[in-house]
């Protein structure tokens, strides 16, 4: 396919600005920032990253990060987790249902959180397999990477969820 | 904000203070609750005339920046985060993060801090976030989601119930005939074993009892009661049904009433987009909930404390002991209806996905056969019919075990009547008869257990689809009709935008501070890539929807202000969608004028073009158009749209991309009439093809939601700016095409 511009190792070279912004240098053009887009956030998580400039215009496509060296993953795993800021549930201490809500106490690798959903199928969605990804009012998300690894107690809260 | 300002705790003054910063200087704040790598914290960012002052953590990482160096703040909005970034000497940085909850917040801070920066002293109402009203009235608490404007808190379970009964009250006459009714039936059902328990084995059948012999009698009594019994029955539902009929047809009214009332943007919102799905099965949920649900509860409170009484007094022992399994039933049925509710909703969802799977796949059709995708479909079918299927086998399997385990459970009562009460005979200290009521009894009283175990989970079910009705009923439309509307019965048609601001999503705005002036009589083209706030533009100005910031005036008045009615009738719409009722072509060119004569609507179906397809179509005006008008062709269906305005004779014409589906020379034909009708009057055209728009007297290039270039054709083509781009890249396209 001769639509799709791919960054390789090769030609594509990646660095972090000293802002925190991950920059890079491609065909001789440098790009002080630039966005990492995934292109199937679910079922491709590492192949298939679309990277653009500042207006969202499109550079070029990665496509697989693993072609590229050690170090380099390693900002693009950052850059991503940054942007696809989803917090892994962990542990659940309570949920309490009222008046079409529920009221979530969990325990996530960022730390510990409190937040609402609203009842509704959309906000409690089966992603893949054991996946949960989980919608709150406010619009921020959370994830259950595989909920059959939850403690007997955190499991028993969502069972009748599933 | 203010609030945020003037609660700031020591530790985060204290780090104000190596600044040289007080607590008076500060005029805006926010807080977010991220540090930058994720984790939960809290940051502030504080601002005063000089600077601005983002503390991470307890002061964990502190920045300060003089206003003067900071070329811009802005928001950025990421998948479910957000980051606050200061461009320095044209390099963005980060200050801080935080998620979609503070987002509000955030932004207002980016929107105050130009207006400093700018000069200007912040007032009061700066600080207000431009928002609906986000709390409830009446308890004071937020609502959970401001476009539903229901408060939770206010959603008592049993004032839903008192306001469902409140429908009842009209009925008062059939209410009452219906509980004198259920009373009686009630006293006859507990009569009945009685009769054929204690009086027919007692009195009849014993020698010396006081009806010994009379089998005629006895038969013929116990026949009338029976018919007795069953002529109540009929005539109580009969009335039942015209009564629960009567009180949901007047609901579904209300509800529909309401629906015409809401605002687009209630439609548009993806979580009431759900309530209205199932509108017509709460409603049906509410129909059970009175037609069996209420009345069947009654009868049988009456019944069992009728059945219970007479028990004890023919023989107290007895029924106590009889009574024994009831609590341990009742304990096993309530622990196993949510694991059935559980399964039950399972079925439920896996059948609804199954029905969208048909409906899909048939609303598709064209497209399936199209690409040849049979197979494909049947597979899919197949997936979700198989596991269906597997969930089904599953409810029904645990449905014919548990059931009948827990009727055996139940029978255990009879079986200690059968053994104590056969002792008691034996002994004669119970008559054979009262053994055989005790019987009837005893199966009467356990039938219902059932239905009340789950009487709660049915309870808060129909709740639950009437808070969902109520909640419809209860939204207040956003766009609403002033108080005092003026009625503007001939309106000019000047236009004027100022400061325009609207977004259809919290922080995703469409149109950003769009200025303008229309003159009554000007023809505005408005040209812009898809996705730019054109059509949105439109809407605005037919107020589908309230503006979040500035003001649009129509004569120099307040669109706000104007009547709805004078609005609507003065304003021709042609939307991008066209959508035609199920209906005539006649009817649905005289949608917006019910009253037009046929010349009028001959006459509009003229100026757009449409007279002569009508005229070869069989039934001419009178064919009937089914949903969407599946019959007719794309150009078809927009000539009518096309109509449907022309005929209101409108003030302000706005065509959104009105003749995009037309050919050329149709186009031009529609033009040329429309140029007629046109003239003295405010069009707003809009459209991708420009050729279309070479007679507008100006031109809006609408970028992102933003005015970038306004002027007449010839003075955009000297700019050489985005318009002069648009007509060169349609030229060349032409050019290739050999048109
Ligand atoms: N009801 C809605 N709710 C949320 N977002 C909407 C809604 N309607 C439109 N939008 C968004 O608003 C933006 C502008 O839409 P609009 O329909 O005004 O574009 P347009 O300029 O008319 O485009 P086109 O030329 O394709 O008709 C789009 O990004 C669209 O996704
Ligand atoms: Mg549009």
């Amino acid at each position: 396919m001769s639509e799709i511009t791919y960054l390789k190792p090769k030609n594509a070279k990646f660095f972090r600005n000293n802002n925190g912004f991950l920059g890079l240098k491609f065909n001789d053009v440098e790009y002080s920032r630039v966005n990492l887009i995934k292109a199937f956030p679910f079922s491709y998580e590492n192949k298939f990253i679309s990277v653009r400039d500042k207006e969202q215009n499109e550079i070029g496509i990665i496509e697989d990060i693993s072609l590229f060296p050690e170090e380099v993953q390693k900002l693009f795993t950052e850059e991503i987790e940054r942007r696809y800021y989803l917090p892994k549930i962990t542990k659940i201490y309570s949920i309490k249902d009222e008046f079409g809500y529920s009221n979530w106490e969990v325990e996530t690798n960022y730390g510990r959180r409190k937040f609402t959903i609203r009842r509704d199928p959309n906000n409690f969605v089966n992603i893949k397999a054991n996946m949960i990804l989980i919608i709150d009012v406010d619009g921020n998300r959370y994830e259950i990477p595989d909920y059959t690894k939850l403690d007997k107690k955190s499991f028993k809260k969502i069972e009748l969820l599933l | 904000m203010l609030e945020l300002i003037q609660g700031l705790s020591d530790s985060i003054l204290n780090n104000l203070k190596l600044y040289q910063v007080n607590q008076n200087d500060i005029i805006i704040a926010a807080k977010g609750d991220l540090d930058l790598s994720g984790y939960c914290s809290t940051s502030y960012v504080l601002g005063t005339k000089e600077a601005l002052i983002t503390i991470i953590g307890d002061g964990d990482k502190v920045t300060y920046l003089e206003n003067k160096d900071i070329e811009k703040l802005s928001c950025e909005q990421l998948v479910s985060t957000g980051l606050l970034i200061a461009t320095v000497e044209g390099v963005d940085y980060i200050l801080c993060q935080f998620t979609n909850s503070c987002l509000r917040e955030f932004s207002l801070l980016c929107r105050l801090f130009e207006k400093i920066k700018q000069g200007q002293v912040l007032e009061e109402k700066d600080y207000k976030m431009h928002e609906l009203p986000l709390t409830c009235p009446k308890c004071g608490s937020f609502y959970e989601d401001p476009v539903r404007k229901i408060c939770p808190k206010c959603f008592d379970k049993r004032k839903i119930f008192f306001r469902v009964l409140s429908y009842v009250p009209k009925y008062k006459f059939h209410i009452t005939i219906m509980l004198i009714l259920m009373l009686i039936s009630s006293a006859l059902n507990v009569f009945i074993p009685y009769l054929t328990g204690n009086i027919f084995y007692d009195e009849v059948l014993k020698q010396g009892g006081s009806l010994f012999g009379k089998i005629a009698f006895i038969v013929i009594s116990i026949a009338l009661v029976k018919l007795l019994a069953t002529i109540i029955s009929i005539l109580y539902g009969r009335i039942n049904s015209t009564f629960s009929s009567k009180v949901i047809y007047d609901l579904k009214t209300e509800i529909f009433n309401a629906l015409q009332k809401l605002s687009l943007s209630f439609f548009n919102s993806k979580q009431t987009g759900t309530l209205m799905n199932n509108v017509n099965g709460d409603a049906m949920n509410l129909q059970y909930f009175f037609h069996d649900g209420v009345p069947y509860f009654i009868v049988n409170i009456i019944q069992f404390i009728g059945i219970f009484t007479v028990m004890m007094i023919i023989n107290w022992k007895l029924t106590l002991l009889a009574l024994i399994p009831i609590p341990l039933v009742t304990y096993a049925l309530r622990k196993l209806f949510p694991v059935l509710g559980v399964l039950y909703s399972r079925m439920f969802r896996q059948n609804s996905s199954l029905n969208s799977i048909i409906s899909d796949s048939i609303n598709g059709s064209r497209v399936v056969k199209a690409f040849g995708r049979e197979e494909a479909e049947i597979k899919r079918f197949s997936v979700v019919n198989r596991k269906n299927y597997e969930v089904n086998v599953n409810v029904n399997r645990i449905n014919q075990t548990v059931f009948p385990l827990i009727y055996f459970f139940m029978g255990t009562s009879s079986l200690i009547i059968w053994s104590v009460g056969s002792w008691l005979v034996v002994n004669d200290q119970l008559t054979f008869g009262s053994l055989i009521s005790f019987t009837g009894y005893i199966g009467m009283l356990l039938g219902p257990l059932e239905f009340m175990t789950r009487i709660t989970d049915w309870w808060s079910n129909c709740m639950n689809s009437a808070s969902r009705i109520f909640e419809i009923l209860d939204t207040v439309p956003e766009v609403e009709e002033h108080k005092d509307a003026i009625k503007l019965p001939n309106i000019k048609g000047d236009i004027t935008f100022k400061n325009v601001n609207f977004e259809y999503e919290p922080n995703k705005p469409i149109l950003k501070d769009i200025n303008f002036e229309i003159k009554a009589g000007e023809m505005i083209g408005v040209v812009g890539h898809t996705g730019a706030g054109k059509s949105t533009l439109a809407n605005l100005i037919c107020r589908l929807y309230d503006v979040k910031e500035g003001q649009i005036l129509i004569d120099g008045v307040d669109i706000r202000e104007i009547s709805l009615q004078s609005l609507h009738t003065q304003i021709g719409f042609v939307l991008q969608e066209t959508y035609l009722f199920m209906g005539s072509i006649a009817e649905n060119i005289a949608y917006a004028k019910p009253n037009a004569t046929r010349e009028e609507i001959i006459e509009a179906a003229k100026i757009a073009n449409a007279h002569d397809f009508i005229m070869k179509l069989p039934e001419g005006y009178d064919t009937i158009i089914g949903v969407r008008g599946q019959s007719l062709s794309g150009g078809e269906k927009q000539r009518i749209a096309i109509a449907r305005a022309v005929l209101l004779n409108p003030r302000i014409l706005i065509l959104d991309e009105a003749t995009a589906s037309l050919d050329t020379e149709t186009e031009k034909q529609i033009q040329e009439a429309l140029e007629r009708l046109v003239k003295g009057r405010t069009t707003i055209s809009i459209a991708h093809r420009l050729s279309t728009l070479r007679n507008a007297d100006r031109l809006f290039v609408l970028e992102n939601g933003q005015i970038k270039e306004s002027g007449t054709h010839e003075e955009l083509m000297k700019l050489k700016g985005n318009y002069f781009n648009l007509v060169k890249k349609q030229n060349e396209a032409l050019r290739l095409r050999g048109v």
